[in-house]
């Protein structure tokens, strides 16, 4: 990088100039392009030949936040049941289409998308497109299935939550308390009660209702012609019919006018921690990279604010981590209401207080005179190379790219992230702390380890 | 199988479109389309005067160079009475040189674009970073300064063993931890190997002293590996390497003392770990296996695969797939420089806990017992060797693999034969190695749960059971 930051004449002046600078020196993208079936399908393509390889992702208009009250959980078992067969591929013909051919699949789900990935050597790209077309026609609705996979999810929750120290109460039990409706606040692993009630019919109408081509975006990356692709993509999922979806409903959260505190026990944890979450503006708004940076500039690894503060300085923490839509996606991909989250474990013999003390000084110092021109150049740096990190392999460039478009109908964003990062300021960044750190806008949930009663309170009850 | 599949090397898979015994493919399914050979990283391996071993991987894509700086010695070469030390050593080695403390080195590899990472193994402690690749120099400077001028700085030291004292107690709440260690403690004994954490009297005992000690008897460059994968060009960045690097010395003293033999045989045993409020167990099986360079290594990692390696493996479509039992049951291999073993690992809800260890049982003597049908054989072999080539194509990943074969003591153009290897195993290959390594008697068995329930669930196979120590 070539930035020569003494050149700088006016603070203005001086911005511009290093961003483009700074562009010019490091910027990457890969030729991608993208196309639109009749049947409203999204298909983007990525041309890499640096190995002859592919990364495909399938996204669904459809996550944790979209799925029905008193089915809480729901979304993601249904993602399990996508991997459970379909009449014409029964179960296992997916696993071994894709382990024979050299490759490994997976799904997630996640708040405002589900996504079906895989990658593989390039010999079994047609193959993989057709089971993926497959499961887009019809599923194996069978009660079988149904009662196997929610057995599984109920292991996932049971090793993920419920046998874990912590519980992953910042993930779960933080939004539960900072969001005060429904698609936002519900637990997204699920009650097992409500996992319990679900019945074959649920799972058909949500079939139904959510995965139709229209609500669907496939990314395919890696050793291919696009050409090819949108060939293959049309003669398999071409004629797969649209189907209407329900209307978005209102996600959008009423603002928090005062702090909100609890406490909670943990069992299995030995060590308390604290988890703190505040209300981010919405993805699209001109706040919303300044927020990601403010974020990262607070909990990116052991040059953070956090990390030098608490864990270095006062030594009121073992841990910090966190940043805007932490720990469920990347600061840029959410599509509704979002925290910026802090987890910070901390030293027994440390009072709740002494933490908040030092997180606060941290905070404020961050609202009352901004990062340094210098501090800002660093995370981005930083941010810039996570994000080209995130982009390195094909299966997770599919990914990302699928993402976006789901979002915005465009992948622009996926490539530009990392120059729009460097045009924030370091007066946007004071602006951004001081108005939207501030105590009536988050929630704090502190969670200390208790008596072995054999229940943990909260997360995972 | 259905599928026309051309192998990886067409000759080897030009027979096996036929036999199998699972259900026919689907008829629309497309085939297989041709096979495009998947290139190795190709290693330009180099020695600087002072013995540095440095291997550079030119890789195209993504503006990032990841290196990685390994050094012989890990927790096996711990002392006696420290063991787990080189936890500490590798928390301690990034917090500040003779000239720069720990914030200006965290924030000048941020700078890069980078974190700085250590990390403590059985035979090694490594140290990482992946920076944008304008910014090479950058990271490379801060590699060498924290290789060759650590200054362990009593007031870092302090921290860091508060620290991780505090974390071994959490870790000690984490039901995988307990597994690890005492499966680690129930197949290698004595053996410096069962070290894979510090203590808490080993914690307190330390000083920055003797962190300095072991730090300059193993970070020494006649000792050491550093490997850089990115976009760059070869004599460039060997230039800016020497630069950095060339005034590293070795000391006068002997580096570390080569390892005892390891066991190789453990006997079938339970061991109990008893976890208060736990709503599962978690099995932990091991049982030892080939070493890397052994002649029926990748035979071996052929049958994990069928076993328990792949999603489609007998393993998880037993206990997961057809009975629910657990969400994530996987098995492994895993090599060190003086020993291998496997590890099959199954989180299951306390009701099946008896259920569960039967069907491993089970699924062990099946692999002793039958040979692997054709289409598991070839899954099993695509998928290794399609997965290998898929990994390989993130940096970090190549330079972990290629400090991995610098430990087992192997050449560069390992990270080469992996492939061709898996993809010439036969069945009797694999049924040889899984008689050899397999039976559910050479395997012991770590129990992590409720006591009442491991004991109720498990004393009716009449394995001699003991409670961890």
């Amino acid at each position: 990088m070539t930035m020569k930051l003494a050149a700088r004449g006016s603070l203005l002046l001086a911005l511009s100039v290093c961003a483009s600078t700074w562009a010019a020196a490091q910027q990457w993208k890969a030729p991608t392009s993208m196309k639109k079936l009749a049947n409203g399908l999204t298909v983007v393509v990525s041309e890499d030949h640096s190995a002859p390889t592919f990364g495909i992702c399938v996204s669904y208009g459809i996550g944790f936040r979209l799925e029905p009250e008193g089915r809480t959980g729901f979304a993601h078992l249904f993602e399990h049941l996508m991997f459970e067969g379909t009449p014409d591929a029964p179960k296992g013909v997916l696993e071994r289409v894709i382990e024979g051919g050299g490759g490994s699949n997976n799904g997630d789900t996640r708040y405002d998308y589900t996504e079906y990935i895989e990658t593989a050597p390039i010999s079994a790209l047609e193959p993989v497109l057709w089971t993926e077309a497959d499961r887009m026609k019809t599923l194996d609705f069978s009660q079988k299935n149904l009662d196997n996979q929610r057995n599984v999810v109920e292991e996932e929750v049971r090793v993920n939550v419920m046998n874990q120290p912590y519980g992953l109460f910042f993930a779960i039990d933080l939004p539960g308390k900072a969001f005060d409706t429904y698609p936002n606040a519900h637990n997204f692993y699920g009650d097992f009660k409500d996992l319990d009630a679900s019945r074959i019919e649920d799972v058909k109408a949500f079939y139904e209702q959510y995965y139709s081509p229209n609500n669907a975006v496939l990314a395919v990356v890696g050793d291919v012609r696009p050409e090819d692709v949108y060939a293959k993509v049309e003669q398999y999922f071409g004629a797969i019919a649209a189907r209407p979806t329900p209307p978005r409903p209102v996600v959008e959260e009423p603002p928090q006018r005062t702090e909100r505190r609890s406490a909670e026990t943990d069992t299995l944890a030995k060590v308390p921690a604290l988890a703190i979450g505040y209300h981010m503006p919405p993805r699209h708004s001109a706040d919303a990279l300044t927020g990601a940076i403010t974020g990262e500039l607070l909990h990116n690894g052991q040059a953070s604010r956090l990390y030098q503060a608490l864990v270095k300085d006062k030594q009121v923490a073992l841990s910090v981590d966190g940043g805007v839509n932490w720990p469920l996606g990347t600061p840029y991909e959410y599509n509704g209401p979002t925290l910026m989250t802090s987890f910070i474990v901390y030293p027994p013999n440390v009072s709740e207080d002494q933490v908040l003390a030092a997180y606060d000084a941290a905070v404020q110092k961050l609202a009352q005179e901004g990062p340094s021109q210098q501090d800002l150049d660093r995370i981005v740096a930083k941010m810039r190379s996570d994000w080209y990190g995130n982009l390195e392999m094909p299966i997770s460039r599919a990914s990302a790219l699928s993402h976006a478009v789901l979002y915005d109908g465009n992948f622009d964003s996926v490539y530009a992230i990392p120059d729009e990062l460097a045009k924030v300021t370091p007066a946007q960044v004071r602006a951004f702390a001081a108005k939207y750190l501030v105590s009536a806008n988050r929630t704090i949930i502190n969670r200390t380890p208790a008596a072995g009663d054999g229940k943990s309170k909260g997360a995972g009850e | 199988m259905r599928v026309q599949a051309v192998g990886y090397f067409a000759l080897l898979f030009a027979t096996l479109a036929v036999a199998q015994k699972q259900a026919p493919l689907p008829k629309d399914l497309p085939p297989y389309g041709p096979e495009k050979p998947l290139a190795a990283p190709i290693v330009s391996a180099s020695k600087l005067d002072n013995g540095l071993t440095v291997w550079l991987v030119q890789a195209p894509g993504i503006p990032q160079i990841a290196f990685d700086l390994a050094v012989r010695g890990g927790y096996a070469a711990d002392p006696a009475d420290r063991p787990g030390i080189s936890k500490l050593l590798a928390s301690t080695v990034t917090q500040g040189t003779h000239t720069k403390s720990a914030k200006e080195i965290a924030q000048e590899i941020q700078a890069a674009g980078g974190d700085l990472a250590a990390s403590p193994h059985s035979d090694s402690i490594e140290v990482g970073t992946t920076v944008l690749s304008a910014k090479a120099e950058a990271g490379i400077a801060v590699l060498a300064d924290v290789a060759q001028n650590a200054a362990f700085a009593d007031e870092e030291v302090a921290l860091a063993k508060r620290n991780g004292a505090a974390d071994l107690e959490q870790q000690e709440a984490e039901a995988s931890f307990l597994a690890s260690k005492a499966l680690a403690k129930e197949l290698f004994g004595e053996h410096p190997y069962h070290v894979i954490a510090p203590t808490q009297d080993s914690i307190k005992a330390s000083t920055a002293a003797e962190l300095r000690q072991v730090y300059g008897q193993r970070f020494r460059p006649d000792q050491a590996l550093l490997v850089a994968v990115g976009d760059f060009e070869t004599d460039k960045m060997l230039e800016m390497i020497r630069g950095h690097f060339g005034g590293w010395k070795a000391p006068a003293g002997p580096p570390i003392a080569v390892l005892p033999a390891s066991p190789h045989e453990t006997k079938q045993e339970v061991t109990l770990v008893p976890r208060p409020g736990s709503v599962q167990t978690t099995l932990e099986l091991g049982a030892f296996g080939p070493l890397r360079g052994n002649a029926d290594y990748e035979a071996a990692q052929v049958a994990n695969a069928i076993y328990g390696g792949e999603f489609g493996s007998r393993l998880v479509l037993n206990i997961r797939e057809d009975k629910g039992y657990t969400y994530s049951p996987y098995s492994y291999e895993r090599t060190l420089q003086a020993a291998g073993y496997y590890v099959t690992r199954a989180d299951v809800r306390n009701e099946v806990t008896g259920p569960s260890l039967n069907e491993i049982f089970y699924e062990l003597n099946r692999m002793v017992t039958t040979s692997p049908s054709e289409e598991e054989l070839t899954t099993a072999r695509r998928y290794l060797v399609g997965n290998e080539a898929i990994q390989l194509q993130a940096r970090s990943s190549v330079a972990d693999e290629l400090a991995n074969i610098w430990i087992d003591g192997l050449p560069p153009d390992e990270i080469g034969t992996y492939g061709r290897k898996i993809a010439q195993t036969t069945a009797a290959d694999v049924n040889a190695a899984a008689r050899k390594y397999f039976p559910a008697a050479k395997t012991t068995i770590v129990a992590v749960g409720e006591e009442k329930v491991v004991r109720e669930a498990l004393e009716p196979f009449g394995i001699p059971m003991r409670a961890a120590q």
